[in-house]
């Protein structure tokens, strides 16, 4: 828990916080503007969704991979390996502080917009977004231990140019996909084909390959 | 009884060698590893910290593995070369978050004693980012000290501070080994070594080239002939007037000046000053190139394999 302290007390001193509320302010504009347009007044669900899932796309990013790249990168993180800890608890210290900021941005976000979108949020909508947001920061961890000085761009690259693209092909590669997985959690996905339950399942075990992944590479990892 | 046991340790990364083959116990004190850029000095202190595994080979720290077995790291303070740190973070915040992780009973208590113990009560509460290099030596001294280790690791504690900062981070240094703590000093620069210890192990392209007592060290130095560079307005007058000397070995004449080898130093740069004065020369640069390590040591290798 001290290194989750100290970890929050750096991001409410430094500038990711701010970028981070600005860059959750965009589905709102973007769902009124819709709304604004649209005949019926509301703006669509599932395009809104979308587009919070674009933004989940740069948190994960701004706050996990930053964070732990910049530690590695900049060695700082030869303070907290000097000392009697396993290294795991970077990692795991690090997602709790960061994770829940995610969660409420992203959450925040999505919720302003769809009721500036006309509509009202859903609790699986939400449930969505704390699988996601999860998984997503997981993966992001993963990246920061494996290319370190460029966890930030490789993270936005992999969310924008992998999983997004992924999510939304016919086959059966999607179910790589954590974004279309959340659609699927969310009941917001264009074709029913998948369970929620089944969607929360691949949620999980996306972020547990990914777990493994950081945690094996931490462990070799030399500052 | 050893602190640290290196057998046969190496350790490369990738293709780049840090510490090839060595060997070497470490049983208390004040121990200088001295070596230039690059020698292995940070690699060794590293392995030492638990921050790296050995490649091949085993270095135990109080009997332990510290890479693997992180219960020894408690009794190890670590202070890196890197000046980098938690910037946003004020220096008691920083040293009480690191006694915290140590494992130290009162956090706080022990961080404010550690900044006192260092000169920075005063900065406490300020934010580590406006810090000049002195305050960050001192500061990531105090991240070593704060949880009472046995061994402290402290690489490059002296680098880039100024004189004033550096008179206090020794005398704290010394305080510590005083207090029976087990001290490993890095350094390329002898005579801060010097200053703290007069035991040294000498490292060099990764290996342990001498270990001993740092006068023997320096009698080899002596030895080995000293240039001096000056660069002045008549470089052949001087040269004239030092041609006869005894203690010069060789005279090179260049185009701004003229490199002189020589066997006495202290005996040279005084009859420098005595030639300029009296023949009234105009000297814009004096140098020594041989004020670094890389080349007493690259002598002292090649005098050990002939």
């Amino acid at each position: 828990m001290t290194i989750a302290a100290v970890a929050v007390r750096r991001m409410l001193r430094g500038r990711a916080l701010w970028v981070g509320a600005i860059i959750a302010t965009l589905p709102i504009g973007y769902a009124a503007l819709t709304a604004a347009k649209a005949e019926s007044g509301q703006a669509g669900a599932a395009k809104v969704f979308a587009f919070v899932q674009l933004m989940l796309a740069v948190l994960p990013a701004l706050f996990v991979a930053s964070s732990i790249g910049e530690d590695i990168e900049d060695r700082t993180i030869t303070y907290l390996w000097s000392r009697p800890i396993p290294r795991w608890s970077v990692l795991v210290g690090k997602l709790i502080a960061t994770v829940p900021v995610i969660w409420l941005l992203s959450i925040a976000s999505w919720c302003l917009a769809i009721l500036a979108g006309g509509q009202e949020p859903t609790a699986e909508s939400c449930l969505a977004l704390l699988l996601g947001g999860t998984a997503l920061s997981i993966i992001a961890a993963a990246i920061a231990t494996l290319a370190p000085r460029y966890a930030m761009a490789l993270t936005v690259v992999y969310m924008l140019f992998f999983d997004l693209p992924l999510g939304v092909m016919p086959a059966a590669i999607r179910y790589l996909s954590i974004t279309h997985h959340d659609r699927t959690i969310a009941d917001l996905a264009a074709n029913a084909e998948d369970s929620p339950t089944s969607a929360a399942i691949g949620v999980i075990v996306i972020g547990a390959v990914w777990a493994v992944i950081a945690l094996w590479r931490i462990r070799r990892v030399e500052a | 009884m050893s602190i640290v046991v290196a057998d046969r340790c190496s350790k490369w990364y990738g293709q780049v060698l840090g510490v090839s083959d060595v060997s070497w116990k470490l049983g208390g004190g004040v121990i200088g590893l001295l070596g230039p850029n690059g020698a292995g000095k940070s690699t060794l202190i590293k392995l030492m910290a638990g921050l790296i595994r050995p490649s091949r080979g085993s270095l135990t720290v109080f009997d332990k593995h510290p890479f693997d077995d992180t219960s020894v790291r408690r009794r190890i303070g670590y202070a890196p070369e890197h000046e980098k740190t938690w910037d946003e973070l004020t220096a008691l915040e920083l040293v009480t978050v690191m006694a915290n992780l140590a494992g130290a009973a009162s956090p706080k208590a022990a961080a404010e004693t550690a900044l006192a113990q260092v000169g920075m009560s005063s900065a406490a509460h300020r934010r580590v980012r406006g810090f000049s290099k002195g305050m960050r030596q001192r500061t990531k001294l105090a991240t070593a000290i704060a949880h009472d280790p046995d061994l402290l690791l402290l690489d490059e504690p002296l680098t880039g501070v100024d004189p004033i900062a550096r008179v206090e981070i020794v005398d704290r240094i010394r305080a510590l080994a005083v207090a029976g703590k087990t001290i490993v000093v890095s350094s390329h620069v002898l005579y801060e070594i010097e200053a703290l210890t007069s035991e040294i192990v000498v490292i060099h392209r990764g290996q342990v080239l001498a270990e001993g007592n740092v006068y023997e060290i320096r009698k080899l130095i002596d030895r080995y002939p000293h240039r001096i560079r000056v660069e002045c307005d008549r470089p052949r007058v001087l040269a004239a007037a030092l041609a006869e000397a005894e203690h010069v070995a060789r005279i090179e004449i260049q185009r701004t000046g003229l490199l002189i080898e020589t066997r006495e130093p202290d005996r040279c740069y005084d009859q420098l000053a005595e030639i300029t004065l009296a023949k009234e020369l105009v000297i814009s640069a004096l140098a020594s190139p041989d004020n670094n390590l890389g080349a007493v040591f690259e002598y002292l290798t090649s005098e050990r394999r002939s």
